[in-house]
């Protein structure tokens, strides 16, 4: 065998290594083996090496949604963009230069800190975690990323060897991700599913439609049949809010056959982006935010631009046991501009009081009605 | 209101026993250590990293042998960087970073390394690129890509190693290097 030759095995035998490594559980035999094969030649070392700069090329591959795959057996190209991405007309997207791996990877740990200290952290798997009414929660997952969970709000942790998923099946949360791309972050809601690989954002489910919002790093949203039926489109729109979502979650399962016919459409969010997707996979275009005013409710304030007072009562009824209601049609419908504490409805209700004509009623549990003078 | 946060001191050894993840770190350092690895010197790299690889014990080897293979290179590769600072003039890239003409050639090896991956992908079948899209785009497990592809989760790997082959000698190993020793 000659030089070349021997040089060609490597490579083969680099490349098969390092798929079964990937794979994540390896037997002790198996690691044997590899640790054998290297000592066996330094040629084998360098493939090893040059392996994992391809794998790491790929992972900062910037352009796999302009890669195309048809003719890839039956199935058609999956990935369909919805929209051009946005760092085609730009430079190129800054955040995977060593620089932006030191900051996620600090970011991360001091995340990891964080929890350590105030959260509590969950060896999650296949683990629910759901808030009542008036309740928040920091929780710190396993990985390092940390969930800031909404009151009402029901999330199903499913970790995976490859993948860290989570279902939100109704609420919002804000995610903090922790960095890991051989690893990515899923938020499923429904059929629509978020992709990040180490960025902060925020998802909802609301009515039916689901609202993505991104703070830092970049993040896919990808809308499709997860499972198909022969048409399954209506029966999804019909079905409940927590059946749907448990249809997602029965969907997100491995091994689960999928027809030829699925179809994923994908929008890319940067950081101040938002976007809601319909139930019927319908997106609205991408919208700029001032993503800090809008996620403003994950620390616990809540901020209303000519919002009605009916909405701004519905946001602290969420978050507080006392419970505001609002007795006069005309003054629910006030609009009303205004940050507030999310956990002191008093203040509101004080607010209330010092710009319109109200008298404010309570009841033996505390609850508050407002109504208007007459 | 809210309850109170639950005090649990966090186990790191849970974090981990995912095998996997020991080897993520030292991997992404030797692909981002600064300076880390020029093309020429992968294979003077590698037979450093042989020779300390024979002077280690076997048992330790083996309980994180990918551990043990990406720190020994990072390392490897650092002490060669230092090395080189001395023997080189330092002005030049000093000067470089102050007037961010590196960024600016940094900007451009970048892209042409983005152009010579798209080009690569090229040469692999719609399959592999279809797997390889799978698993570093829409960040789906293998199983999950066999599920959606109809295939069996060997056809799978297989996929994955012919397109890692393939990959390997299309990609010039020059801007493979590059890619991984972006300045910090």
């Amino acid at each position: 065998m000659d030089a070349s030759e021997r040089r060609r095995r490597a490579v083969e035998e680099a490349a098969e290594w390092w798929v079964l490594l990937q794979g994540g559980e390896v037997s002790r035999k198996e690691r044997e083996n590899y640790v054998d094969w290297l000592r066996e030649s330094s040629v084998h070392v360098a493939e090893m090496l040059r392996v994992a700069q391809v794998h790491g090329a790929l992972e900062k591959f910037e352009r796999w949604s302009q890669v195309s795959t048809d003719g890839s057996g039956d199935a058609p190209s999956t990935v369909v963009p919805l929209t051009t991405p946005t760092h085609t007309t730009g430079s190129p997207l800054p955040k995977y230069t060593p620089r932006q791996w030191r900051l996620a990877a600090s970011v991360a740990a001091v995340l990891l800190v964080i929890a350590g200290l105030t959260g509590l952290l969950l060896a999650l798997r296949g683990q629910v975690i759901e808030t009542q009414r008036g309740e928040r929660r920091q929780v710190a997952l396993a990985d390092g990323s940390v969930v800031q969970v909404d009151p009402q709000t029901r999330l199903n942790v499913q970790y995976e060897a490859r993948t860290r998923r989570v279902v939100l099946e109704r609420g919002r949360a804000l995610f903090h991700v922790a960095k890991n791309p051989e690893r990515p972050f899923l938020v499923q809601v429904r059929d629509t599913t978020v992709r990040a690989v180490g960025t902060a954002f925020a998802v909802e489910e609301a009515d039916h439609t689901v609202v993505v919002t991104v703070a830092e790093g970049r993040v896919a949203v990808l809308h499709g049949p997860v499972t198909e039926g022969p048409s399954p489109a209506t029966a999804r729109e019909e079905t409940t809010t927590a059946s749907a979502a448990m249809r997602a979650d029965k969907a997100a399962r491995p091994n689960e056959p999928r027809s030829a016919g699925s179809a994923v459409s994908e929008i890319i969010l940067t950081a101040n982006q938002q976007v809601t997707v319909a139930g019927a996979g319908t997106a609205e275009l991408v919208r700029e935010v001032d993503s800090a005013r809008v996620l403003s409710w994950a620390e616990g304030r809540l901020i209303f631009e000519n919002e009605s007072v009916e909405r701004a009562v519905r946001e602290f009824n969420r978050y507080n046991r006392i419970q505001l209601s609002v007795n006069d049609a005309a003054l629910a419908q006030r609009p009303i501009s205004g940050v507030f504490s999310a956990s002191d409805p008093e203040s509101f209700v004080a607010f209330i009081q010092s710009v319109a004509a109200v008298h404010v009623k309570r009841n033996e549990s505390d609850d508050i009605t407002i109504e208007a003078v007459k | 209101m809210a309850r109170p946060p639950l005090m649990t001191s966090p186990d790191p050894r849970y974090r981990l026993t995912d095998w996997f993840l020991k080897w993520r770190v030292p991997l992404r350092k030797f692909l981002t250590a600064k300076g880390a690895v020029p093309a020429s010197d992968l294979d003077d790299v590698a037979q450093e990293v042989f020779l300390r690889l024979m002077r280690y014990g076997r048992t330790e080897l083996i309980e994180h042998p990918q551990a043990y293979l990406y720190k020994m290179a990072s390392n490897v590769a650092a002490e060669w960087a230092l090395r080189g600072r001395y023997l080189r003039s330092p002005e030049p890239s000093w000067l470089g970073a102050v007037t961010g003409a590196e960024e600016v050639e940094d900007q451009a090896g970048h892209m042409e390394l983005q152009d010579q991956i798209e080009q690569a992908l090229l040469t692999l079948t719609p399959q592999q690129r279809e797997v390889l899209k799978l698993q570093f785009y829409a960040g789906l497990s293998r199983t999950e890509i066999a599920g959606r592809l109809n295939l069996s989760e060997r056809s799978v790997k297989r996929a994955l190693v012919k397109s890692y082959e393939k990959l390997r000698a299309r990609l010039n190993t020059e801007s493979l290097a590059r890619s991984s020793d972006g300045r910090e």
